[in-house]
């Protein structure tokens, strides 16, 4: 009685052994069932989640939905091929880093070279033979599992673990733009470490740091759906998707008197201050990209330094109805 | 490639391995259906099903286990795709065909 019964409950065993760590989605195209049969028994002991299309259509739609970590691709397809396939997967921004591996049964050189030109990491000729499919496979997500933690590297900031300026450039662009299109709101706060400068100069760049490290804690430590990043130097970006102005508000503020609040035990007695300027779409109607948002947040934040420090400023009065 | 006078049954290399068997055993029962479809396809000189049709046994027959059965399915592929003569092809079908009958779980 355990040939079947163990054969299937091994399966749900070993996932949830590994529920930690989120299997690896691997995406398999190819018009032929006949493949997916295969491809399903052959890597069925594999650490992995295979998932099958059968048309290029479903299966550049599947790999949007499933950010699948390698796709194995069949070149010849009814309809659109595999290298148009291919090819419409690196214009795509999201999906250009997913290796692809190429299987086809014509596997002439021509083809070879032609993939790989394309974009595809590595080759697989049809029938394949298992263990050497399985190798692919495997080195693929071994280098997929590097780039995304590149990826992910190359978009935090050392010091602080934030987001980076080049992650906050991104996402605000992709932010302002979906709320466009949806008719939602976004609001933006700058922020600045009052005197940073004097404060390096006076108590030195470890204590500089100490400083920084603490701000971007409390600027992390908001809604989970504030998006904090370290723009540069001591100025600091919150993404706020889906937040009017007067929310954003009231959320600068929260950050400002938790700073204020600190305690500097190498600084007995000090207090340590920042200044904050907030912008949303709703009062800027007129604005026509993401920079229009951060000149905005910008001049509140200048007008919140000029005012005295410490403080909030908006780029609105806060009842725009009157 | 003659093959008409062998007779002696083909079983695929992969019927001992049991992750294997259920879709091999799927695969021998459905082939009978893929080659009435080549056959009609070919009566109907529509050449470009036909080698559809041998394609897809090309790229998956030897990962069943019978890769004699896909050089012989490439064979009709190629024929097509280099415009032999309709007579060449059938005679390459037949010999498929021939293949394909000697396969046994």
């Amino acid at each position: 009685m355990d040939g079947c019964v163990g054969r299937s409950s091994s399966m749900v065993t070993r996932r949830m052994t590994l529920s930690s760590a989120p299997l690896p989605k691997v995406l398999a195209i190819d018009d032929s069932e006949l493949i997916h049969r295969l491809l399903r028994v052959r890597l069925q002991h594999e650490q992995l989640e295979l998932h099958g299309a059968t048309e290029s259509d479903q299966g550049l739609r599947m790999a949007r939905e499933l950010m699948p970590d390698v796709i194995l691709l069949d070149i010849e397809m009814e309809g659109m091929d595999g290298f148009e396939v291919l090819q419409a997967l690196k214009s795509d921004v999201d999906l250009q880093d997913i290796p692809v591996i190429f299987i086809s049964a014509t596997a002439s050189m021509e083809d070879r070279v032609r993939a790989l030109d394309l974009g595809a990491i590595d080759f697989v000729g049809k029938p394949f033979e298992v263990v050497e499919l399985k190798a692919r496979v495997r080195s693929a997500l071994r280098v997929q599992h590097l780039v995304k933690m590149l990826a992910q590297r190359a978009q935090v900031d050392g010091l602080t673990g934030l987001w980076n300026r080049t992650y906050f450039d991104r996402r605000l662009s992709q932010e302002f733009a979906e709320a466009q299109r949806h008719g939602r709101t976004v609001s933006l706060v700058m922020c600045d470490v009052d005197g940073f400068k004097r404060l390096n100069d006076e108590r030195g760049h470890p204590f500089g740091d100490m400083v920084l490290e603490r701000f971007a804690k409390i600027l992390q430590g908001g809604r989970t759906s504030d998006v904090a990043c370290r723009y540069g130097g001591e100025e600091f970006g919150i993404i706020l998707p889906n937040t009017t102005g007067i929310e954003a508000i009231e959320v600068a503020e929260r950050y400002r008197r938790a700073f204020e609040q600190e305690v500097w035990s190498a600084a007995a007695g000090k207090v340590v201050t920042a200044s904050f300027g907030v912008s949303d779409m709703i009062s800027l109607p007129q604005a026509t990209s993401f920079n229009d948002l951060i000149a905005s947040a910008d001049a509140a934040l200048y007008r919140a330094k000029l005012n005295g420090r410490n403080r909030v400023e908006a780029a609105i009065a806060p009842n725009p109805a009157s | 490639m003659r093959l008409s006078s062998d007779s002696t049954t083909v079983r695929s290399e992969f019927a001992d391995d049991p992750d294997m068997s259920p879709i091999v055993e799927l695969f021998i029962r459905e082939l009978p259906h893929r080659l009435a479809a080549m056959h009609s396809a070919l009566a109907s000189s529509n050449f470009e099903q036909l080698r559809s049709l041998a394609h897809q046994l090309k790229g998956a027959a030897g990962g069943y286990g019978f890769p004699k059965l896909g050089e012989a399915a490439a064979l009709v592929d190629q024929g097509i795709k280099d415009g032999c003569d309709p007579n060449v092809i059938r005679s390459r079908v037949g010999m498929l065909a021939a293949l394909a009958a000697r396969i046994r779980p």
